[in-house]
């Protein structure tokens, strides 16, 4: 017996508890017999339930965006609380994103530049994020990273080691704004020139080299920031690692 | 003329628009900010709204919008990034809440906008394809595999980053 797979309308349909009857028993007939696909699903099944459950306690509502009430009001009192607001979103666009979000994850004894390594695996392998910059022109970059960390914060001239610059992302971390900057090397493979302020407690990294999970990163410190290049750890990885680290250091 | 029913409408909307307004700009002053401006608007389009356009799409969508004409604007100020990334505190989630925060809750609120825009649309408040698909104005297809992104993303956050630094991601 053939079964075509289900589409994707009917797979979220299915997690979503949107099909009925006949639909309903042919996604699950699929997934009976691909125990991956059903795994998947069955996670973003307990995901939607769980958000929620955890999102139910969030209403509330305050008098004061009562419609009588909003058509009474000032409208340029309002349109200046708006202004406000702006302002206010600026700072958690920018820097409050995280903010709380990531503090569970902080705790603990953190190896050396895993930040590095993790922007390198969601940017560079599992494309789970955009960049903030795409260019293939060194100066701009290092025009945006400068208006971002700093003047301080160095992109070294890596153009000339062969390296063609992609783009940028940021970061928000413990110590402050990091900013990642990925590499083609030339051959096609991808390498990250990641650089994080030290901190308040102006945490500097001696020279280093450690691989987790398949990556490898080599960091450092100039004395004002950490810096660390992220490859994959094969042959050519090493190779454009250390090609770059003759040009950024 | 002011219409009482119209009011009424509006104000059976009003916690689930707070809601979404605390999920995308994580400050309760300005989620009460974007959601005033959403009823204020509501209120001057009301005539101009289609009859077959679900009350509820079409609020998401005002405030949506609001919310992201507020973010082009602060993108303007980026460069001040530097100083307002290590002092500004968001004000909400309260710290109670950040105690019971788990892991889906940390990698939800991690997500792009719109990619929690649409999980919350979908997942949280029930809203079928179309209106998610008409808020964006984009293809109802074009909705399904964005959802897919989203909850691939959903869940190689929250599986992912436990035994992780503190890396975030700055949107």
């Amino acid at each position: 017996m053939t079964t075509t797979p289900p589409s994707e309308h009917d797979i979220h349909a299915y997690v979503d508890g949107h099909l009925d009857g006949t639909a309903r028993n042919e996604v699950e007939r699929y997934l009976a017999r691909h125990p991956e696909r059903a795994g998947e699903v069955q996670h973003w099944r307990q995901d939607a339930k769980q958000l929620r459950t955890l999102l139910a306690g969030d209403l509330a509502s305050s008098s004061e965006t009562d419609p009588a009430r909003i058509r009474e009001g000032s409208r340029r009192r309002r349109l200046k609380r708006f202004a406000i607001a702006a302002a206010v979103l600026l700072s958690l666009s920018l820097g409050g994103v995280g903010g709380w979000a990531a503090r569970g994850l902080g705790a603990g004894t953190q190896a050396p530049m895993a930040d590095a390594i993790q922007a390198y695996r969601l940017l560079a392998q599992d494309h789970a994020l955009g960049m903030d910059i795409t260019t293939g022109n060194e100066g701009d970059l290092r025009a945006w990273l400068a208006g971002r960390l700093g003047p301080a914060a160095r992109l070294p001239d890596l153009t000339d080691a062969g390296f063609r610059p992609m783009g940028g992302r940021l970061f928000a971390t413990d110590q402050g704004p990091a900013a990642m900057i990925l590499y083609d090397d030339g051959n096609g493979r991808m390498v990250s020139f990641y650089v994080r302020p030290p901190g308040v407690a102006r945490h500097l990294l001696p020279r280093g080299t450690r691989e987790d999970e398949g990556l490898l990163a080599d960091y450092w410190s100039d004395g004002s920031h950490n810096y660390a290049v992220v490859a994959v750890a094969d042959d050519a990885g090493r190779e454009a690692a250390r090609r770059m680290l003759r040009g950024a250091i | 003329m002011p219409d009482p029913t119209i009011d009424e409408a509006l104000r059976t909307m009003l916690p689930r628009l707070r809601r979404f307004a605390l999920w995308l700009a994580r400050d309760e002053h300005a989620a009460d900010d974007l959601v005033q401006s959403t009823v204020e608007r509501a209120l001057t389009k009301w005539q101009s709204r289609r009859e077959q356009e679900s009350l509820r799409a079409w609020l998401f969508s005002i405030l949506y919008r609001l919310f992201l004409d507020g973010k082009r604007r602060a993108g303007l100020y980026a460069r001040l990034l530097g100083a307002l990334a290590r002092e500004d505190e968001p004000t909400w989630p309260s710290a109670e809440r950040v105690a019971e925060a788990n892991a889906t809750l940390e990698a939800f609120a991690s997500l792009p906008v719109e990619q929690r825009s649409i999980l919350l649309w979908i997942t949280v408040e029930g809203m079928s394809y179309q209106e998610v698909a008409d808020i964006l104005a984009i293809p109802i297809g074009t909705v399904m595999s964005r959802l897919s992104r989203a909850r691939r993303a959903l869940r190689l956050l929250s599986d992912g980053p436990h035994a992780s630094p503190a890396l975030r991601l700055l949107k």
